[in-house]
C-alpha cells in the first residue's frame, strides 16, 4: 500500500500580492473608454469656444456629468453594470490626481517663474540695511534672512536632535514602564500649533526677561516643533535594528549603555540623519513662533542671543503684501531659496531612506 | 515531504526585557545611561505642562478679568475704561474655516489615495507619494504668497459663481459683493494643506488592507467599487478617521496662510461663507501681536493662545487614540 503525501507548494510572497483583475482589460475597453473621455471632452471645447459660460461652471455643470456618463457608457458597453460604479470612482480619482497636480504644479512654477526674477547674487549675499520696499532689485537681498534660518535652524537641531533621539532610545532601548506615556506625549507634542510654541517662549523667556527675542529664542520654539518629528522618525529607525545584534552584543559582555551607543545607534546612523533632517524640513519654514520670538533685523547678526533677527520665512512674510512689486518680487525670490532648501533635504531624506539596510 | 514556510516574524521590540538596571548589582555607567535618558525622554511632557501652567497662568486672570464674556462675546476694544475682549468670533471662525477645508478636502484625498493605491501602475504610484509628501512639505508662508496672489483673484470668480447660481442658499449669501477675504478662500487655502497629510494617512491605511482579503473579494467577483466598500474602506476606517482628525488639528492650528487671504472681523460670521470677514483664533495673535496696546493685551492674547493649545490638544487626542485603537484591534 502506498500512501499518498500531498505535497503543498511554499506559499511565495507573489502569490499574496493582489492581483488587481481590473487592470486586465479587453481591447475593446480601450476603444469604449477612448469615446468615453474623448466625446465629452469634445462637448467642453465646443462649449468653450461658441458659448461664454464661466470656464468652472463649464466645468463642473457640464463636463463633470458628461464624463460621469461617457464613462459608465463605456463601463457598460465592456463590464456589464458592475462596471458603473467603478467608472465613477475612476473619474472622481482621476480628477482628484489631476486637481492636486495642478494645485501643485501651479506653486512650484509660480515660485520657480517669479523668484527667479529676484535672484541674483547680490539678492542671496547682501542684507537689507537702507532697503526700503520701493527700492529697486538691483539693491538688496537675503543675505541676512539666509544667515538668520541656518542660525536658529543650527541651534534649534543641537536642541531636538539629542533629545528626541534620547526619547526614542527610550522606547526602544531602555523600555522603561513609561513607554506609552512617553510616546503619547510625543504624539501630543506633535499637534501642538506652531503659533502656541512661539507664546510659550514668549511667556517663560522673553516676558520673564530671561532672554531677548532672539536667534536662541527663535531656535527654542523650533525646537519644540522639531521634537516629536526627531523622536518619532527616530523610534521607527532604532525598531529596525535587529534584536540579534543587541543581544549579541549584550552576550559578549556589553553593558547596556555600551550596546545602544556602539552597536544600536552606529548601525541606524543612515536613519538617525533622515531623523535630523526631517525634523529640520519641518519647521525650516515655519513663521508664527518667529514672528512672536525672533521679530525681524535687516541687519546681517550672527550672535545667538543679542539682537532680533531675520530668516527667510519671516523675510517673505514682511514683503508678502507690500504695495511695491519689487518688495513682492523679493518676496518670491526668498520663497524660491526657501523652497530650494526644502527640497534639497527632502531629496536627501529620500535617498537616504530609499537605501536598503544591509542585511 | 509537505514544506509550509512561514515568513519569521522578528521579535517585536515591544517585548519587555528583564530590567537590570534598576538593581543594585547593574553597572554604574548604566544607571547614568537609564537615569538620563529616561530624564530626556520626559521632555516632551515638561514641554506639554509647561505649555498648560505658563499659558494656563496668564489665562487665568485674563478670564476672571473679562470673565466667561471672554469665550462667549465678540467685542474687542482695547481702548474702552476698561477694555474689554471676547474672542467667540476667533473661536467660531476657526472651526467654521477647518469645516470648510474637510469638505474638500476629504472627498480629494480619499479619490487621490485610492488612485495611488489601487488604480496606478507602481512607478506613478510612488511619484504620486513622493509629490504629495513634497506638497506637505512646502511652508505655509509660501502657500499663503500664492494664495495671495495666484489663488484669491480666480476665488473671487468662483465665489461670485456660487453666489449668482446658489445665492438663494443662506450659505452662498453675499450682500455686499465683496469677496475677498472670506472665509470659504481661508478654507480652500486650507483645504491644500490639509491634502496631502489626509492623502498620505489614507493611502498608508489603505496599502495595508490585507492582500488575503483583497484576493479574496477578487476571486468573488468583486468590483473595485465592491472591494473597497466592503473590504479596504471598513478595514482602514479607523485610521482614515484618525488622518482627518489630524489635519482637522492641523488646520485649526494655522496661522500664516490664513493670515494673506482671511480678513479677520470680530462679529461671528456664522455662515456666509463666501460674505467678507471671518475669524482665526491663530491668525489673530499674529496679527495683533504687533500693535498691542500695553502688557494686559499681550495677556489676552497669551489666553486665546492657550484655548487654541486646549482645542487642538483635544481635537489630536481624539484622533491619536482612534488612530491606536483600530492599530490594537488589528494586532
Amino acid at each position: 500500500m502506498t500512501i499518498l503525501i500531498a505535497e503543498v507548494p511554499p506559499i511565495r510572497a507573489e502569490d499574496l500580492t493582489p492581483q488587481r483583475p481590473w487592470t486586465q482589460r479587453p481591447k475593446s475597453f480601450w476603444f469604449a473608454a477612448l469615446l468615453g473621455i474623448f466625446i465629452p471632452l469634445l462637448i467642453l471645447g465646443g462649449l468653450y469656444a461658441t458659448t461664454d459660460i464661466a470656464p468652472p461652471l463649464l466645468l463642473i455643470v457640464f463636463y463633470l456629468p458628461l464624463q460621469l456618463i461617457g464613462a459608465a457608457i463605456a463601463a457598460y458597453s465592456t463590464k456589464g453594470k458592475h462596471g458603473i460604479a467603478d467608472s465613477s470612482i475612476i473619474v472622481f480619482a482621476v480628477g482628484a490626481t489631476i486637481l492636486s497636480a495642478i494645485v501643485l504644479g501651479s506653486m512650484l512654477v509660480t515660485i520657480i517663474v517669479r523668484g527667479f526674477e529676484a535672484l541674483r547674487p547680490s539678492f542671496i549675499f547682501q542684507n537689507s540695511v537702507y532697503i526700503s520696499p520701493s527700492t529697486p532689485l538691483e539693491y538688496g537681498g537675503i543675505g541676512h534672512a539666509i544667515v538668520g534660518t541656518f542660525l536658529i535652524v543650527g541651534i534649534a537641531t543641537v536642541i531636538s536632535v539629542p533629545l528626541g533621539i534620547a526619547t526614542a532610545v527610550y522606547v526602544t532601548e531602555v523600555r522603561g514602564r513609561a513607554v506609552p506615556y512617553v510616546r503619547f506625549f510625543v504624539q501630543a507634542m506633535s499637534g501642538v500649533p506652531s503659533v502656541v510654541a512661539g507664546l510659550f517662549v514668549l511667556t517663560v523667556f522673553i516676558l520673564t526677561g530671561v532672554l531677548q527675542q532672539s536667534a536662541l529664542a527663535g531656535a527654542i520654539a523650533y525646537a519644540i516643533l522639531m521634537l516629536p518629528t526627531v523622536a518619532r522618525t527616530a523610534e521607527e529607525v532604532l525598531r529596525l535594528v535587529p534584536e540579534d545584534l543587541r543581544t549579541g552584543a549584550l552576550a559578549l559582555g556589553s553593558t547596556r549603555a555600551r550596546v545602544v551607543l556602539n552597536v544600536v545607534l552606529p548601525a541606524a546612523r543612515t536613519g538617525v540623519v533622515t531623523a535630523m533632517l526631517l525634523g529640520i524640513a519641518r519647521v525650516v519654514g515655519e513663521t508664527a513662533p518667529l514672528l512672536l520670538t525672533a521679530l525681524k533685523n535687516d541687519q546681517t547678526v550672527t550672535n545667538p542671543i543679542s539682537d532680533p533677527i531675520s530668516a527667510l520665512p519671516t523675510f517673505i512674510f514682511d514683503n508678502v503684501a507690500q504695495p511695491y512689486p519689487d518688495a513682492v518680487t523679493r518676496a518670491w525670490g526668498a520663497a524660491l531659496v526657501l523652497m530650494i532648501l526644502v527640497s534639497v533635504l527632502f531629496t536627501i531624506t529620500r535617498f537616504l531612506s530609499a537605501r536598503k539596510p544591509r542585511k | 515531504m509537505a514544506t509550509l514556510t512561514w515568513k519569521v516574524l522578528p521579535v517585536a521590540p515591544d517585548t519587555p526585557i528583564r530590567d537590570l538596571s534598576k538593581s543594585k548589582k547593574a553597572n554604574r555607567g548604566d544607571r547614568v545611561f537609564n537615569t538620563t535618558i529616561t530624564g530626556a525622554a520626559f521632555t516632551s511632557l515638561a514641554v506639554l505642562a509647561g505649555i498648560t501652567l505658563f499659558l494656563g497662568a496668564k489665562a487665568v486672570p485674563v478670564v476672571q478679568d473679562q470673565g466667561i464674556g471672554f469665550l462667549t462675546t465678540t467685542i474687542w476694544d482695547t481702548t474702552g475704561v476698561p477694555p474689554e475682549y471676547g474672542i467667540a468670533g476667533m473661536l467660531y471662525g476657526s472651526v467654521l474655516i477647518a469645516f470648510i477645508a474637510l469638505f474638500i478636502a476629504v472627498p480629494v484625498s480619499m479619490f487621490l489615495a485610492v488612485f495611488m493605491v489601487f488604480m496606478a501602475p507602481v512607478r506613478v504610484s510612488k511619484l504620486l507619494t513622493n509629490l504629495v509628501d513634497l506638497m506637505a512639505a512646502i511652508p505655509s508662508v509660501i502657500i499663503g504668497l500664492w494664495a495671495f496672489y495666484i489663488l484669491v483673484p480666480p476665488a473671487e470668480g468662483w465665489q461670485d459663481l456660487l453666489n449668482q447660481y446658489l445665492g438663494w442658499l443662506p450659505l452662498f449669501q453675499n450682500d455686499s459683493g465683496n469677496f475677498t477675504g472670506t472665509p470659504f478662500v481661508a478654507g480652500v487655502v486650507l483645504a491644500i494643506m490639509m491634502i496631502p497629510i489626509v492623502t498620505s494617512v489614507t493611502a498608508e491605511v489603505l496599502k495595508r488592507t490585507p492582500p488575503e482579503l483583497i484576493n479574496a473579494a477578487e476571486s468573488l467577483g468583486c468590483s473595485m467599487w465592491t472591494m473597497l466598500r466592503y473590504v479596504a474602506l471598513p478595514f482602514g476606517r479607523g485610521g482614515i478617521i484618525g488622518g482627518i482628525m489630524l489635519g482637522l488639528g492641523r488646520a485649526l492650528g494655522e496661522t500664516i496662510a490664513v493670515f494673506f487671504v482671511l480678513k479677520i472681523v470680530y462679529d461671528i460670521n456664522f455662515f456666509n461663507i463666501i460674505e467678507s470677514g471671518g475669524g482665526s483664533v491663530a491668525t489673530l495673535i499674529v496679527a495683533k501681536f504687533g500693535e498691542t496696546s500695553g502688557d494686559f493685551e499681550v495677556d489676552v492674547l497669551l489666553a486665546a493662545g492657550f484655548f487654541l493649545f486646549l482645542m487642538t490638544l483635544v481635537v489630536n487626542a481624539i484622533a491619536n487614540l482612534i488612530v491606536r485603537r483600530t492599530e490594537r484591534l488589528k494586532g
